[in-house]
């Protein structure tokens, strides 16, 4: 079985970090991370990987028009936002803009591998 | 499977401070007026992130501070909150509280009292408490589980779908809005009750209907709201016929899958204690000394099998150098990014009116050499805004712009890097430092006029001071004499120009480097010496026709300069042989600031790559030599202050 594929995004390092812990541990292979909205983009079309987690709140394109440039460029595109507490309307917005799924920081390890199941099943 | 944040702490510690130096720039942006757009969304993103991952590391405190200052703004984004200067204060104090409390032990429970004082400051000009509460810690208190009536408002043709959310759902409203969204795929949705909006913006766990007029099938439909995420219980209600199904079981990957490979990516950053690689620079060190021993004796002994392992290994010694003298580069910014804040701060403090411009942020210097420079970097700042930019009313009157400029610079010069402080205030006092050297006998009775390196050299004497009025701030010229010291201690050389009414610069040249420099071997005499490349600019040999003499003293015409000589054979006071030319005599072009002078040695034996020893000579201010090192045959050599050179000339 080939691992699937992810790309993270997040300004963070620490986010990134974690999240890309979160994911190896549970089999996926991380292919490439991005820091701003612009980065993101660049790289889905690049990389096509299975799953992107895409920040909202990123210098140069924030998360909600990445996951929309992406989404116009493969509407199939599988992204999980990760998101903050108090984000509701961005949240809606993301999903609007083609966004999957979503999880909230902070991140418990159950529930992003859920939300990513979700989003792969 | 858990993750252990204690991983995370330093990861946490660093970028945090990465935030909190975007945060200050920002702050500084906003506070020097134009489009505050920009910055306040600089602002509210770093703050955004600060709070992401305190509450990640679950420093509570910390997380619920961040969403305070968050929230506020927000409010300056929205436009409903005005920009004050007291609202400015109380952000630069709320990001000086958020630093502390960031640096020492995030964990404790509460706010440190900074960070209380910080927030009433905020909540009194921001007026009252913020609007938003922040969800606070994850506790187990699972949100009330709001049960709507799902009366049956809904008459009318289609299926009703009852949907009830997991209690403990995150963000339910966006869950329900997904939910409705997931089914919308399959039909028409043609009624939601409670409303689509009242649902988005809910934010407990709800229960909810919709009228949904679909050919779907029951299971595609039950399939489509769980999809949707935190869905504890759906039915749907076909003309009769209903269908229950037990709580979810939401697909979590099984334990026990195949979850275990690690799919190693490498492009990621190692963080290395800077004590190892000042180790491996040691050790490299050694090495490069070893090399150069062995060298000279694979020359003695003609093999060549024996001669081309040596010099692949030299090679190789080479480009390991390089790697580690690599890895220890940094970019200035890192320490030249707290330095806004601080001109801002000592600039209100003295009433000073002060435009701050950074340049060559992106030069790289070695990482040990950077620290080293910070201080006198800040003493620099401090005395230019302390004594050299005048009140804003003094510098109207002198038909200045009432704002003072204040450059800080960097920029690469071959082997060397210059760090250059200069301002357009009123410049040192010349009379006023002259009439105290006279008072303390420094200077002959005589003395009318200084030059700028004699300028220099009176005021890096401790105790010798204009100011008029201490300040906590700029001291009393320590400053400069430690500025001097700690420079010359890393091999480096400062300079002074200074036009009275115009302004002062200070000029500070480092090697790039402070373990193993580059350095020509010169001799004078017997002895050899290392002259570092950081002051070198170029070589020629010694030629009677260009040098000439000037009022009885020896010049070198080079192009169109005219630079004073120097024998080295003077300097170190070997006065062997009266100064003349010789079969090898050679003159190296030496450097300092803008200055440039001739240095004449009996021999030049070659270039090398020198291990720097120190010793505390450099302290003496007549020190010619700034450290020893050993050379290829094992015998030591004096490494020579070329920057002290320029004081007698």
């Amino acid at each position: 079985m080939v691992a699937p594929t992810v790309l993270i995004c997040d300004d963070a390092i620490f986010m990134r970090t974690m999240v890309s812990d979160i994911l190896q541990q549970a089999g996926f292979e991380v292919v490439g991370e991005a820091e701003t909205g612009a980065q993101a983009v660049e790289r889905y079309k690049q990389l096509r990987p299975d799953l992107v987690t895409m920040d909202i709140v990123m210098p140069d394109m924030g998360g909600i028009d990445a996951v929309r440039e992406i989404t116009k460029f493969d509407p199939d595109a599988k992204v999980l936002m990760c998101s903050a507490m108090g984000q509701q309307a961005l949240v809606v917005e993301a999903i609007q803009a083609g966004a999957k799924d979503f999880v909230v920081k902070p991140f418990q390890p159950s529930r992003v591998l859920e939300a990513v199941q979700r989003v792969l099943g | 499977m858990s993750l252990d944040p204690s991983r995370y702490a330093e990861l946490f510690r660093t970028e945090s401070r990465e935030q909190l130096s975007a945060i200050n720039r920002a702050l500084l942006l906003l506070e020097q007026g134009g489009d505050a757009a920009e910055p306040i969304s600089v602002l509210f993103r770093a703050m955004h992130t600060v709070k992401g991952m305190s509450a990640t590391m679950g420093y509570h405190a910390v997380a619920e501070f961040a969403h305070e200052l968050e929230s506020v703004l927000d409010r300056v984004r929205r436009g409903d909150q005005l920009l004050a200067p007291d609202l400015m204060d109380a952000l630069f104090a709320s990001a000086d509280a958020l630093e502390t409390a960031i640096d020492e032990g995030s964990e404790q429970a509460g706010q440190t009292p900074a960070m209380v004082a910080a927030l009433q400051r905020l909540r009194d000009v921001a007026g009252g408490s913020s609007t938003s509460e922040f969800p606070g810690a994850p506790t187990k208190e699972t949100g009330a589980l709001v049960e709507v009536a799902v009366a049956d408002p809904l008459d009318g043709p289609g299926v009703i779908v009852r949907v009830r959310q997991a209690a403990d759902a995150m963000l339910p409203g966006v869950r329900a809005f997904m939910a409705v969204q997931r089914v919308r795929a399959l039909g028409e949705v043609a009624a939601v009750n409670p409303s689509l909006d009242a649902l988005q913006a809910s934010a407990v766990p709800i229960s909810f209907a919709m009228r949904v007029v679909t050919t779907a099938s029951v299971d595609e439909i039950e399939h489509a709201v769980r999809s949707a995420g935190d869905v504890a219980f759906v039915e749907v209600d076909v003309s009769g016929r209903t269908r229950r199904e037990s709580r979810s079981t939401i697909a979590v990957v099984a334990e026990g899958e195949e979850v275990t490979r690690a799919s190693a990516r490498s492009t990621r950053h190692v963080r290395i204690d800077l004590a190892r690689l000042d180790a491996l620079m040691n050790l490299i060190g050694e090495l490069v000394i070893t090399r150069g021993r062995l060298l000279q004796l694979t020359a003695s002994n003609p093999d060549p099998a024996l001669d081309e392992s040596m010099q692949m290994a030299a090679r190789l010694v080479s480009d390991l150098q390089t790697e580690i003298m690599t890895m220890r580069m940094v970019p200035v910014w890192q320490v030249f990014d707290r330095f806004p804040r601080l001109v801002r701060d000592s600039a209100r403090a003295l009433n000073k009116d002060v435009t701050f411009v950074v340049e060559g942020k992106e030069i790289e210097l070695d990482r040990s050499l950077l620290d080293e420079i910070g201080e006198p970097i800040v003493h620099l700042l401090r005395n230019a805004i302390g004594h050299g930019i005048e009140s804003p009313a003094e510098r109207a009157a002198a038909g200045k712009p009432r704002a003072g400029r204040l450059v800080l610079s960097a920029a690469r010069d071959r082997a060397a890097v210059l760090i250059r402080v200069s301002d357009d205030g009123r410049g040192i006092d010349r009379p006023r430092v002259l009439a105290r050297a006279r008072a303390l006998g420094l200077v002959d009775e005589g003395t009318r006029e200084v030059d700028d390196d004699a300028l220099f050299r009176l005021i890096a004497r401790p105790g010798l001071s204009t100011a008029e009025q201490v300040s906590d701030l700029s001291g009393r010229g320590v400053g400069i004499d430690a500025v001097q010291v700690k420079t010359r201690a890393l091999g480096g050389s400062v300079e002074l120009k200074t036009v009275a009414g115009e302004g002062t610069t200070i000029t500070i040249r480092l090697p790039i480097t402070l373990a193993i420099v580059r350095a020509l071997l010169a001799r004078s005499g017997t002895e050899r010496y290392a002259l570092p490349l950081t002051h070198v600019r170029e070589t020629l040999e010694y030629d009677r026709d260009v040098v000439q003499h000037v009022k009885g003293k020896p010049v070198l015409v080079l192009r169109d300069e005219v630079l004073p000589l120097l024998d080295l054979r003077d300097v170190v006071r070997q006065r062997a042989a009266p100064f003349a030319g010789g079969p090898n005599r050679e003159i190296v072009v030496i450097e300092r600031g803008d200055r440039k002078s001739g240095l004449v040695v009996d021999e030049l034996i070659g270039q090398q790559d020198i291990v720097v020893k120190q010793f505390d000579a450099a302290r003496d201010g007549l020190a010619l030599f700034s450290g020893a090192t050993i050379l290829a045959d094992g015998a030591p050599a004096l490494i020579m202050d070329v920057g002290s050179l320029f004081e007698g000339t």
